[in-house]
């Protein structure tokens, strides 16, 4: 790729970008959010159109109009939020769009799906819907649908976002596999230790230009730390100690029913000091998200008891929750966390908006709205191009700063962060998990989920375990052990 | 028998619905492209015979339905919204040719084709479907648009294609219906459809936008409607019950269906999305 320019409106994703990757290997690009590396995959793939720049593909210049003439050039992509869809069947997800005949042959094609899965070493229920399949299983779907379409070429972007360790690094066994077989693997990640264990050479992008590109071996952590953000990093908070502040938030036998009526969450007890973060860790779908909804105040508990500084949440709804103090970063910031078509003005205030200083009698404050939103973007530096502009101009990163700016900003009393740092960068998780620490030494509890469990080491004061609707405390003195707590979360002891 | 011919029109409108629904494209302007397929047939009929009537009946619903595909998926325009220009224009539209030039046609006895030859279509079609839904290549990707059009497209899969050729099913599907329907009566009368597109429609999502469950509905609203037209008047129990209450009858097993089959969802995801 040469030269290539995108511009979105008045903002320039990426400015005449070189991208050089050699046949075989795995090239990882890397930079902060709003980098440009999807614009850059996406350009690659067909599904944006660069403003200037040519394409070269093995020597010949080659202009892809849509995803399709990129798919049938040899080139497959990975996105971050999976290209599964939910309703089909695995073999249907498969297949889909490289049918290969106008009448389907469902047993070859099951043949030869099972053939590729056992080379890459994955097991699949054909037949099953794709809904049933778990995030890693959702990822390793998506491998076999490059190799289903014989890529040559293969983008992933961020594919451990979702998964636990021991998956991350089962995919990365297949990748190396993959690549030794003479697979093309463009990786885009933020996470360093991935390109420096399993990468070839590296490419740095910061602010859409290209910044350099190394040979991995000759490079250090460091250095690409260096180059991505362009200057030394802060070095990361010390912990703290924590004053033995008095219980905030006090979950007693806490029960909730699931979508499918069994039970979610299986008698939760847990307590947060004012001041403390609590981490807890495990892997997508143990009951997190359940529990988040139900202190929040989305689902009524079938058993249990919440309190929040002595106060009963019993009976109060999500908003007298807020009012006290309750914020959260949700999960899912596409259908919790903002209105896409709402601009930064006003998704500054969702779910705020009868707090002061929004609130102003019954209407919504607009002046002091607007000042809120400016001060919620400049927090962690969120990257816009004016605040009235809708919410989904923005890149992924710069609505999760928002997001999480939004919930620190009015002296929060407890917050849920679910993932906070979730598609950030180094230095924005840093920010955000500063933000959180500011906010817990002003008395408020932080109760973190995360599927990274060093993340969760690194940034919170204690740490439990979540495992089949349960929650695990590790014994006295372990609460910051890998090791006891990685086996909390498979659920052994 | 009576039961069949009640349903028949039901099951192509419905199936019609399908091919456009599960495309993800929401259509309840099943009821104006029938409608406007019923008039046509009527005044082409006795010019150029009961095949050259259904036809030209099918060429102007296929174009009512590409319309709905030109101003919901080109111009992005909402799709209810767009559904109800179309009923409305057929409503109007339809009143209006029919007051000009149907003088002749008003009489009755129009020439068809027999009720066997739509009665078989409106059989098979369910099972056909079926077989395109889960065996073809065009079969899943219109499910696969239907569910998700963003994620079909990084698949290579052009949303706007596919829903173009389940309009065109759409469009001669409902064309059929609007057909029968005077083929059925023999006269075409101003607003002949009554309601039976969104019937139509409520069966498809009774069935859960599947092609034989809709099958199913429609004969079950057929049934009910058969049992409206022979008890209308007669006394049960010696209770005398309205003929208002019998013509409410499919409309309320309607609603009672509904709420009875909401718990479990089955709505193509990607309805009404681009």
């Amino acid at each position: 790729m040469k030269g290539i320019t995108k511009c979105f409106g008045a903002v320039t994703a990426l400015d005449s970008v070189d991208l050089d990757v050699a046949a075989g290997g795995i090239h990882a690009v890397v930079g902060e959010n709003g980098a440009g590396k999807t614009t850059l995959m996406r350009v690659l793939y067909g599904a944006l159109h660069a403003d200037e720049g040519s394409l070269e593909l093995d020597g010949k210049p080659v202009r892809f109009g849509s995803s399709r003439e990129a798919i049938q050039a040899g080139v497959g992509m990975v996105s971050q939020h999976y290209g599964i869809i939910p309703a089909l069947t695995c073999l249907q997800n498969l297949i889909l769009g490289a049918e290969g005949g106008t009448i389907l042959n469902i047993k070859a094609a099951a043949q030869r799906a099972e053939a590729l899965a056992k080379r890459m070493g994955f097991q699949f229920d054909w037949n099953s819907d794709a809904s049933t399949l778990s995030p890693a299983g959702a990822q390793k779907l998506e491998i076999l649908k490059l190799l289903w379409r014989e890529a040559r070429i293969m983008i992933l972007d961020e594919p451990t976002a979702m998964l636990s360790p021991a998956d991350a690094s089962a995919l990365f066994e297949s990748l190396d596999r993959l690549a030794a077989d003479g697979a093309t693997i463009i990786l885009v990640t933020h996470r360093l230790p991935e390109v420096l264990e399993h990468c070839n050479r590296v490419t740095i992008l910061r602010g859409g230009k290209r910044i350099d590109e190394k040979a991995v071996a000759d490079t250090t952590g460091s250095e690409l730390a260096q180059l991505i953000v362009g200057g030394a990093l802060d070095k990361p908070t010390t912990h703290r100690q924590i004053s033995d502040g008095k219980t905030a938030l006090q979950i007693t036998d806490l029960s909730v029913k699931g979508s499918r009526g069994d039970l979610a969450l299986k008698g939760i007890g847990v307590s947060v000091r004012s001041g403390e973060i609590l981490g807890i860790a495990g892997v997508d779908g143990s009951g997190q998200r359940e529990l988040f909804h139900a202190i929040a105040g989305l689902v009524k508990p079938t058993e249990g008891n919440i309190t929040l500084d002595g106060v009963d949440f019993a009976g109060l709804s999500a908003a007298d929750r807020i009012e006290q103090g309750v914020r959260v970063i949700a999960e899912d910031r596409h259908e919790e966390g903002v209105v896409e078509e709402w601009s930064l003005d006003e998704n500054a205030a969702l779910g705020l908006q009868r707090l002061s200083p929004f609130a102003k009698g019954g209407t919504v404050d607009s002046t002091a709205r607007h000042a809120m939103a400016q001060k919620i973007a400049e927090r962690f530096s969120t990257k816009h191009g004016g605040l009235n502009l809708p919410m989904a101009s923005l890149s992924g990163g710069n609505q999760q700063r928002f997001v999480a700016a939004r919930a620190l900003c009015l002296a929060p009393k407890l917050l849920l962060a679910f993932q906070p740092a979730r598609g950030l960068d180094l230095k924005g998780t840093q920010q955000v998990y500063d933000g959180i620490r500011a906010a817990c030494a002003e008395g408020a509890a932080a109760l973190v989920v995360s599927f990274d469990l060093d993340e969760l080491l690194e940034q919170c004061d204690r740490l439990v375990a979540m495992n089949g609707g349960k929650l695990l405390e590790p014994l006295d003195g372990q609460s910051k052990d890998r090791d006891a707590i990685g086996r909390l979360m498979v659920g052994a002891h | 028998m009576l039961t069949i011919a009640l349903s028949a029109p039901l099951i192509l409108a419905a199936m019609g619905g399908f091919t456009s629904e599960r495309g993800g494209v929401i259509n309840i302007a099943l009821e104006g492209m029938m409608l406007t397929a019923a008039c046509v047939d009527a005044l082409a009929a006795p010019k150029f015979g009961p095949v050259g009537g259904l036809l030209i009946a099918i060429v102007a619903a296929t174009s009512m339905s590409l319309l709905h595909w030109l101003v919901t998926q080109v111009y992005r325009i909402d799709h209810v919204i767009s559904g109800m220009a179309i009923n409305a224009v057929a409503a109007g539209g339809t009143n209006f040719l029919f007051l000009k030039f149907g003088d002749e046609a008003r009489k009755g006895n129009l020439p068809s084709l027999p009720s066997w030859f739509f009665y078989t279509i409106a059989f098979v079609a369910p099972v056909l479907l079926l077989f395109y839904a889960r065996q073809t290549k065009g079969g899943l990707r219109l499910l696969a648009v239907g569910s998700d059009p963003d994620k079909a497209r990084l698949m290579g899969v052009q949303p706007i294609r596919v829903r173009f050729f389940g309009l065109l099913a759409t469009g001669v599907f409902t064309g059929i219906a609007g057909v029968e329907l005077v083929a059925y009566t023999g006269v075409f009368t101003d607003n002949m459809t009554a309601g039976r597109g969104y019937i139509a429609l409520a069966a498809l999502i009774l069935g859960g936008w599947r092609a034989v469950p809709a099958l199913l509905a429609c004969l079950a609203f057929g049934f009910f409607s058969a049992i409206q037209v022979q008890l209308q008047g007669t006394a049960i129990l010696g209770v005398h019950v309205p003929t208002e209450l019998w013509a409410a009858l499919p409309y309320l097993v309607t609603i009672i269906a509904l709420a009875g089959f909401l718990g479990k969802n089955r709505t193509p995801a990607g309805l009404g999305r681009h």
